[in-house]
């Protein structure tokens, strides 16, 4: 079984997923599989209907998101709902431990949650010593490895069944099966034993109602109703751009979400918090508490990178992106990965710096705006990111000098036909030596040679053949 | 961007040629040339053109891209501006994308309006040559000839910023002889991605070879496309992993040289419209260049 | 500062700017007007009762479509028997019989839709537990192994196979998510073409935002507990119940006679 690094060179990282033979085909079967759901369920409907209105629903939100956050904190609070605030990772990590150490907690249960992925809540709660079990099947298997999730919402889409079922044998002391129902019932078991005995649950949220102080998140599995209802102190961690207006602008983004992510017209679960249980009601939590937190939010908003804020969170970006097929999301270092990833991961950041990498990695080829339920422009978003590494000056100095070369060749004909000349000369002695193809170019343009031929430049350009032609002609 | 329509149809269009067009595919500006001449028009080519700046904005570059940005508009600006030409012309669809989309971008900044305006005017004229035959001219069929079977790649920015895609297989379809097939996946990003092809070459190695296989899956002879640094990199795939396939320009099939070719011929480019040479002839020629047997 | 008002601050500043590139600075909220509807149903009650029935079939649930109440009660006491039956069957060790076999979650009389089916069922030797407080231990451990669970629904939508469900005084969460099956009883007159549909009912009602506050939890459920998680298989109850199967039955023609 591959280790996973993150804190491995990105070249590393990526050679190592470029070099596991199963990845890459795990991934495009899984995505491929979310994409064609994804597509009918799209298309049975007005699909670029559903993308524009959530789309505007959602622009008008960051507008107005300091109006919409008041009033959802009133209505938290309204509803009997612990508000708390949070600026950083830090704070959000420290207020969700003294609200398990205040309660006694031992163990806590947790419903998928990039947010909580993104501050790393899991290590802060077992430092302090809680037990804490992540009871999304997929989430489960990875917390079982010890690695951190892959996709968004299908966070163990990188391992094949083998691996899972060697996972369950070792860890779980569970007879080797390569059967998923009996995998999943072992599951089932394991995880109602921590649902019915944990005494804090933990979830994110996939959208809050700003108008009722409604918490809402979105599971198939019923995990995200049992972390919501079975413990007696249910925590909620959610990013501050998470908030909606109304009841029916949650649902059109519910909708958008579920066709967008897994084809579905509805998720199985949506479950629907607006406080602590009444006191006359049989079940559900005695405490709600949220936490609305920015941890660079409002950074990526001045930094001019809002856009990405509109995101849902539904991964179809990921699952239509080439580059994340063939190298998968372990490669990308960072809790988000994909186009979207490559964009929020250094606008998230402190420094941008942190994940220099990211927005290189991508053709630019579009084909995430053109999937995105809220028509995120994540190539315009990539080639921002670009200019501001370039203006950070975290490029290598050699790019630079390059870029300036060439930028200095083309701006004079002259130029431009002197290099041109040198470069049909040079490559076509290159060439010679290979037999027509060049097979072999100096750094860095090895790069391009480690896998492909480059053809030499013509003998005679174009614009040789345009002058002699217009020569011809004026003779004539 | 906008585009014009014509009140009447243009006569006088510049070329631009791209730079990689010039120096590393001279058939392939020849083939837009003669193309756009058979249909009556005259072809100017400004011989100041360098490049659009593409890389350089890409990488992120945007101080450096803009002085290629102003130098193109300085060329093509003047003769859409005074009327010489109605359009600009240019057979890559990146580089069109560049100077009508990403120069709005480069002159967002309110100093820049003048040049901002400038390049939506240029845009609003400027097509990449599938799209000027079809939608402006309204050609269908250029009456070429290809024996094979040919397959289309619909490179990004053409798709997916541009909205071609009909157009240049509406033509590939109305040439004589050639068995049109799909392509598995075609929409599928070639792992091009400009600088990205060196900077995480092994990914665009990677992402190319999957490309290669869908295109040897196909069993297309040849696959044509609207851009000659996408058919750079695919081409050089297909040669390092030794597919029978070539990657090749669609205007050089439109216009008849068949089964183009990675170097120019030898011999000098025919100064006149020639009868094109056929796709069989072609490769009979090729064969018997390399000393090779027939049939094997 | 307390980070609250850093926060809503810092962000009141940055949208005052008037060079920031997003959110444009002038956006437009949906009304009702131009809100659309995303999936469609159409028809008289029969049809939308079909339509939900065959959308829950696509999501693995079953369906049956009764004419009375009568009916109603028969047809899901039936398939209480028969699911026990199923289960035992199933079994191959020599005591087939294991705790919770006959227990059965339940909403409270006054909350469902059909009367007279704790006595009935109890005359079967059936356990019917109505929870009364999840948070009590034995009756945790008793609620535990229950196997299967009864409940009404507050709205269904016939476009997508989902059914509404309310927390309340009497209707424990608990019935519709731990056990291993769960039945429907959804009165005809409860299914909506859609979610769009309900909602615009409720507003107009002025009864959609207190329906959710007082609830306190509001579950929209569409069909059994399923994952895709391993290598994209479909799995069928990982935490919620692995069969779920719905009794609609018409409630209108019972309301015109009185």
């Amino acid at each position: 079984m591959a280790v996973i690094n993150l804190e491995a060179p990105f070249k590393e990282r990526v050679a190592n997923a470029l070099g596991d033979s199963h990845l890459a085909p795990a991934v495009v079967r899984a995505t491929d599989r979310m994409l064609q759901a994804r597509h009918k369920a799209m298309n049975s409907i007005d699909g670029e209907g559903l993308r524009t209105q959530t789309r505007q629903m959602k622009e008008d939100v960051l507008r107005h998101l300091p109006d919409y956050l008041e009033q959802l904190e009133r209505n938290f609070q309204a509803n009997g709902i612990v508000v708390h605030w949070a600026r950083d990772g830090v704070e959000a990590g420290e207020i969700v431990r003294g609200i398990g150490l205040q309660n006694g907690a031992k163990t806590v249960v947790k419903s998928k949650s990039m947010a909580t992925e993104e501050i790393h809540l899991n290590h802060v709660l077992e430092q302090a010593g809680l037990k804490v079990v992540e009871t999304d099947l997929g989430e489960y298997i990875i917390q079982l490895a010890g690695e951190p999730p892959s996709h968004i919402v299908a966070p163990v889409i990188h391992k094949r069944l083998e691996e899972i079922a060697e996972i369950f044998h070792e860890k779980l002391d569970m007879p080797r099966t390569m059967d998923p129902t009996e995998i999943t019932s072992a599951a089932r078991v394991r995880l109602r034993n921590e649902f019915f005995g944990a005494q804090m649950g933990v979830s994110g949220c996939n959208f809050a109602i700003a108008e009722t102080g409604t918490i809402c998140i979105v599971t198939n599995e019923g995990n995200g109703r049992m972390v919501s209802s079975m413990p007696k102190v249910y925590v909620v961690v959610m990013g501050i751009e998470k908030v909606v207006p109304t009841v029916e602008d949650a649902l059109l983004q519910l909708q958008a979400l579920t066709r967008s992510s897994t084809g579905q017209q509805m998720t199985v679960y949506c479950s629907m918090t607006s406080g602590p249980r009444q006191p006359d009601q049989p079940d559900g939590p005695e405490q709600v508490h949220v936490v609305l937190m920015d941890n660079g939010r409002l950074q990526m908003l001045e930094r001019g990178y809002g856009e990405a804020l509109l995101c849902v969170r539904c991964g179809a970006c990921l699952n239509v992106c080439p580059v994340y097929q063939e190298i998968g999301g372990h490669a990308y270092g960072s809790t988000y990965n994909g186009p979207i990833g490559a964009v929020i991961s250094p606008a998230l950041a402190p420094e941008i710096a942190r994940f220099k990498e990211l927005p290189h990695a991508t053709t630019l080829c579009g084909a995430c705006r053109d999937v995105c339920p809220v028509k995120i422009d994540l190539p315009r978003l990539l080639v921002d990111l670009r200019s501001d590494l370039v203006e950070a000056k975290t490029n290598p100095r050699v790019e630079q000098l390059a870029i300036q070369g060439y930028v200095k060749a083309m701006s004079s004909r002259e130029m431009y036909e002197r290099g041109g000349k040198f470069a049909s000369v040079a490559s076509n002695l290159l060439a010679g030596l290979t037999g027509g193809e060049i097979k072999w170019m100096p750094p860095p343009l090895n790069g391009w040679t480690d896998h492909r031929d480059f053809p030499p430049f013509a003998k005679k350009s174009f614009r040789e053949w345009w002058e002699e032609r217009q020569k011809l002609r004026n003779r004539e | 961007m906008q585009k014009s329509s014509f009140s009447t149809p243009p006569r006088r269009v510049a070329l631009f040629v791209t730079c990689m067009a010039d120096m590393l595919y001279p058939g392939v500006g020849i083939a837009a040339t003669e193309l756009l001449e058979r249909q009556g028009i005259e072809v100017v080519f400004p011989m100041e053109q360098t490049c659009c700046g593409q890389p350089a904005f890409n990488a992120g570059y945007r101080d450096e891209a803009r002085v290629l940005a102003r130098r193109f508009l300085q060329v093509f600006g003047p003769m859409v501006e005074n009327g010489s030409v109605q359009a600009i012309v240019a057979p890559s669809g990146s580089c069109v994308t560049m100077t009508s989309h990403f120069y709005d971008v480069l002159f967002e900044d309110s100093k820049e309006q003048p040049l901002r305006q400038l390049a939506q005017r240029l845009a609003s004229v400027t097509f990449e040559l599938t799209e000027f035959l079809v939608d402006v001219l309204g050609v269908t069929d250029t009456h070429a000839r290809l024996e094979g079977t040919v397959t289309y790649h619909p490179c990004c920015h053409l798709l997916r910023e541009l909205g071609v895609d009909e157009q240049p297989r509406k033509l590939l379809a109305a040439v004589d002889g050639a068995q049109v097939v799909e392509l598995p996946d075609a929409v599928d990003c070639c792992g091009f991605g400009g600088l990205f092809a060196v900077k995480n070459a092994g990914i665009s190695g990677a992402m190319g070879r999957r490309k290669a296989d869908n295109l040897a899956r196909s069993g297309a002879d040849v696959v044509a496309m609207c851009d000659v640094s996408c058919m750079t990199h695919i081409n050089g795939i297909l040669s390092r992993e030794k597919i029978d396939c070539r990657a090749v320009h669609i205007a050089e099939i439109l216009n008849g040289q068949l089964g183009s070719r990675l170097h120019p011929p030898e011999e000098e480019p025919p100064m006149t419209l020639e009868r094109p040479r056929r796709w069989q002839d072609a490769t009979a020629a090729d064969a018997a260049a390399k000393g090779e047997k027939g049939g094997d | 500062m307390p980070a609250r008002d850093d926060i809503l601050n810092r962000l009141r500043t940055a949208l005052r700017q008037p060079e920031l590139r997003f959110p444009p600075p002038e956006t437009h909220r949906l009304t009702a007007d131009d809100r659309m509807t995303v999936g469609t149903a159409e028809g008289d009650r029969w049809a939308l009762a079909r339509r939900f029935g065959a959308e829950l079939e696509t999501l693995h649930g079953t369906f049956e479509i009764v004419e009375t109440l009568a009916e109603a009660r028969m047809a899901a006491i039936g398939r209480l028997q028969m699911w026990v039956a199923e289960e035992l069957a199933g079994r191959r060790t020599e005591r087939p019989e294991q705790p919770g076999d006959r227990d059965i979650l339940i909403w409270s009389p006054d909350a469902l839709p059909i009367d007279g089916l704790t006595p009935a069922l109890s005359d079967l030797e059936f356990r019917v537990i109505e929870p009364q407080n999840l948070h009590d231990p034995d009756e945790r451990e008793r609620v535990r192994y229950a196997r299967a669970g009864i409940t009404g629904v507050d709205a269904a939508f016939a476009a997508t196979g989902t059914v509404v469900l309310g927390a309340g005084p009497h209707k424990s969460r608990a019935a519709s998510l731990t056990p291993f099956r769960h039945l429907l009883l959804v009165p005809i007159s409860r299914i909506f073409p859609t979610a769009e549909a309900w909602m615009a009912k409720m507003r107009q009602d002025g009864t959609l935002t207190d329906f959710l506050r007082e609830s306190r939890n509001v579950a929209l459920v569409s069909g059994p507990s399923k994952s895709a998680d391993l290598e994209g298989i479909l799995t069928m109850g990982v935490h919620g119940p692995k069969i779920l199967h719905a009794v609609i039955f018409d409630d209108i023609e019972a309301m015109i006679r009185g």
